[in-house]
């Protein structure tokens, strides 16, 4: 996969932008632990980073090394055994489940590997669902809806179902839902998994477009070449944060 | 936001179509069966009340205990100790014996009724039968008889019509008139289009036998009919000891018969809501597999903001709306099962009746909602329960 990579002129330029810019997600002292058999399990170990505003960052790591847990973490869906997190201010980790799942709603859009796009239901209708989920109002869902779609391309395919659909469109109408209700964050989950080189390149010019646009992206890979092409990476191993690739991957990628 | 869930479950039964059909099956045969069977108690209840209305709420019936099996008869000398009851206002006793009717060559065997001649519009009020072709009876008639439909029309070679001379018990009688066809009816009417109908002039003709069948008595003012009807009976029982002689006030009787028609039909009503809780066990089976195979479905509505109380909503809505939907089903179908038993029944000599009052249709939605969202609780919960994350990577 060849995506243009940033210079690192541009880089430095943005990150100075960045140091003036608040805290969008500040992650402190997170720890998950879980039993498993008797045993016990640190998927996050003491894990603190905060993300800028408008900074666009990659969370990598090998399978296994809690790099899942840590964006279920900071994506709100999973409370962390401690620790606190902060989304915009807030700290998530504070809140009851229902304003929990509200926050999130409104705050945080969500692209998955596996698109999770709901089968019978078409593109349109497809983005429209966290619309009705988060009572946005009724009579705008269908024109946002349809102005996402077209944002990301498929404004001839309002009406097509995932099934008739390439993985490539199917992953932008998952990324036009995780716009409808216009967050200020996006976590992509393995965004271009499950898609082959083209369509992964196009996912990942549209998150960078969205980027400059001003979202906030956290990535989640273990694709080193995809997760370099972010701003700024974050290695995780056996849930705590290293410095160097090298620390996270060995040195297979010398 | 209740609208906005609604149409969401809505969607996803269409989605699921075949599966929501089969579920919603499982209600609809159940209210289906509960419906039909209330429609057609409703509609007996109904012309059972008709008819006693018909024969007039201060109609007192007098009738010997252990029909056709009768240890007592009522005889002469009873029917003029009745009519000397204070508060007694008319007496009407109704002859019946067994007789050969003999006609074109052919004898068979009738059931004759007779009442006296200056009585004998008794039988035309009551409903008891009427006259299709033909004629009443006029005074002095005691040569002159009607005959059942049946009797009429079926038991000879050949069509019995007015004017024809019959023998019955080898006395000459002629026939005035013929009675309508009528369904079998409850209440107290025997079949008339088997029967043959004669003056008591002429009864005494055919037989020695001068005791009443059943005597009907009125009062003379309405209110007081349940205490002129103790007194008869408080006669009968000291005469032929308690129990031999059944008196009954006409509201009396409807009521017993309601009483009865409705404990039948409750009955046969809680066999169908059996079948009704089946169909409930049905929609519980079809959640739960739903939420199973919607896990990641779920997952991605919590991802996207969904409160665990929105996604119960759903499903707890997804099931009362089966369950209301298979009921409104349940109750069209179960009205035109019930009107397709009353043509038949009516085709075939009983009187009976498809009745949709708001009563039915109201207790059977309610029912069959309760039923579809009782069933969906189990799957709710566990569908608003499931780990956010865990979900969301189902596979």
């Amino acid at each position: 996969m060849v995506i243009k990579k940033v210079t690192e002129k541009e880089k430095n330029i943005r990150a100075n932008i960045r140091a003036k810019n608040e805290s969008v997600i500040k992650v402190e002292d997170v720890y998950k632990i879980y039993k498993l058999d008797g045993i016990e399990v640190r998927a996050l170990d003491g894990v603190s980073f905060d993300v800028k505003k408008g900074e666009y960052i990659s969370i990598m790591g090998p399978s296994g090394s809690g790099k899942t847990t840590l964006l279920d973490a900071l994506s709100t869906m999973m409370n962390p055994t401690s620790g606190n997190i902060f989304i915009e201010g807030k700290n998530t980790t504070a809140m009851s489940p229902s304003e929990l799942a509200a926050f999130r709603g409104n705050k945080i859009g969500f692209i998955f590997q596996t698109f999770n796009l709901l089968p019978k239901l078409s593109a349109l209708e497809n983005v429209m669902v966290p619309m009705w989920i988060n009572n946005y109002p009724r009579n705008l869902r269908k024109k946002t809806a349809t102005e996402v779609l077209e944002k990301v391309g498929l404004g001839d395919r309002l009406h097509n179902r995932p099934n008739q659909m390439s993985g490539g469109q199917r992953q932008r109408v998952a990324i036009a839902r995780a716009l409808a209700l216009n967050p200020n964050i996006i976590v992509a989950d393995e965004p271009t998994g499950n898609l082959d080189s083209k369509s992964g390149k196009n996912v990942m010019e549209l998150l960078r477009k969205l980027n400059e646009e001003g979202k906030t992206i956290v990535l989640v890979t273990h694709d080193l070449n995809l997760g370099e092409t972010t701003d700024r990476q974050i290695y995780i191993k056996d849930g705590k944060i290293v410095s160097k690739r090298e620390d996270a991957f060995g040195n297979r990628f010398k | 936001m209740p609208i906005d869930t609604i149409f969401e479950a809505i969607k996803n039964l269409r989605r699921e179509g075949i599966k929501t059909f089969l579920t919603l099956l499982g209600v609809v045969i159940g209210i289906m069966a509960i419906v039909s069977l209330a429609s057609i108690g409703a509609g007996l209840s109904e012309s059972v009340t008709a008819q006693f209305e018909e024969l007039g709420s201060n109609t007192i019936f007098i009738i010997p205990s252990g029909m056709g099996v009768a240890k007592i008869s009522l005889t002469q000398n009873d029917i003029r100790n009745v009519e000397n009851i204070i508060g007694v206002k008319s007496v009407v006793p109704i002859y019946s014996t067994q007789a050969k009717m003999e006609f074109n060559g052919k004898k068979i065997n009738v059931s004759v009724n007779a009442v006296e001649e200056d009585k004998s519009d008794l039988f035309g009020g009551t409903g008891y039968f009427e006259v299709g072709e033909g004629r009443n009876f006029s005074k002095n008639e005691s040569s002159s008889i009607l005959v059942g439909n049946k009797i009429g029309k079926d038991y000879f070679d050949k069509e019995i019509n007015i004017r024809k001379q019959i023998l019955i018990n080898d006395v000459a009688f002629k026939v005035i008139g013929i009675l309508e066809a009528q369904p079998a009816s409850f209440g107290g009417a025997p079949n008339s289009s088997s029967v043959v109908y004669m003056s008591y002039e002429g009864f005494k003709k055919i037989t020695d036998k001068t005791d009443a069948t059943i005597i009907f008595a009125s009062s003379q003012f309405k209110d007081e009919t349940s205490d002129v009807a103790e007194k008869i009976k408080d006669y009968f029982d000291k005469k032929y000891g308690e129990e031999s002689v059944t008196v009954s006030a006409s509201e009396q009787l409807l009521d017993q018969i309601n009483v009865m028609l409705g404990m039948i039909t409750l009955f046969i009503m809680g066999i169908g809501a059996i079948s009704l809780v089946v169909g409930g066990v049905g929609i519980m089976n079809a959640m739960l597999t739903s939420v199973l195979q919607r896990t990641k479905e779920i997952g991605t509505y919590k991802a996207l903001g969904a409160t665990s109380q929105k996604i119960l909503a759903i499903f707890l809505i997804e099931a009362g709306l089966i369950g209301l939907i298979g009921g409104i089903i349940g109750i069209i179908f179960g009205y035109a099962t019930a009107s397709l038993i009353a043509y038949i029944g009516t085709e075939s000599g009983f009187a009976l009746n498809a009745i949709m009052t708001s009563d039915i249709i109201i207790t059977s939605l309610l029912f069959s909602m309760t039923i579809g969202i009782v069933a969906g609780i189990l799957p709710a919960i566990r569908a608003a329960n499931l780990d956010p994350v865990e979900a969301l990577r189902f596979e």
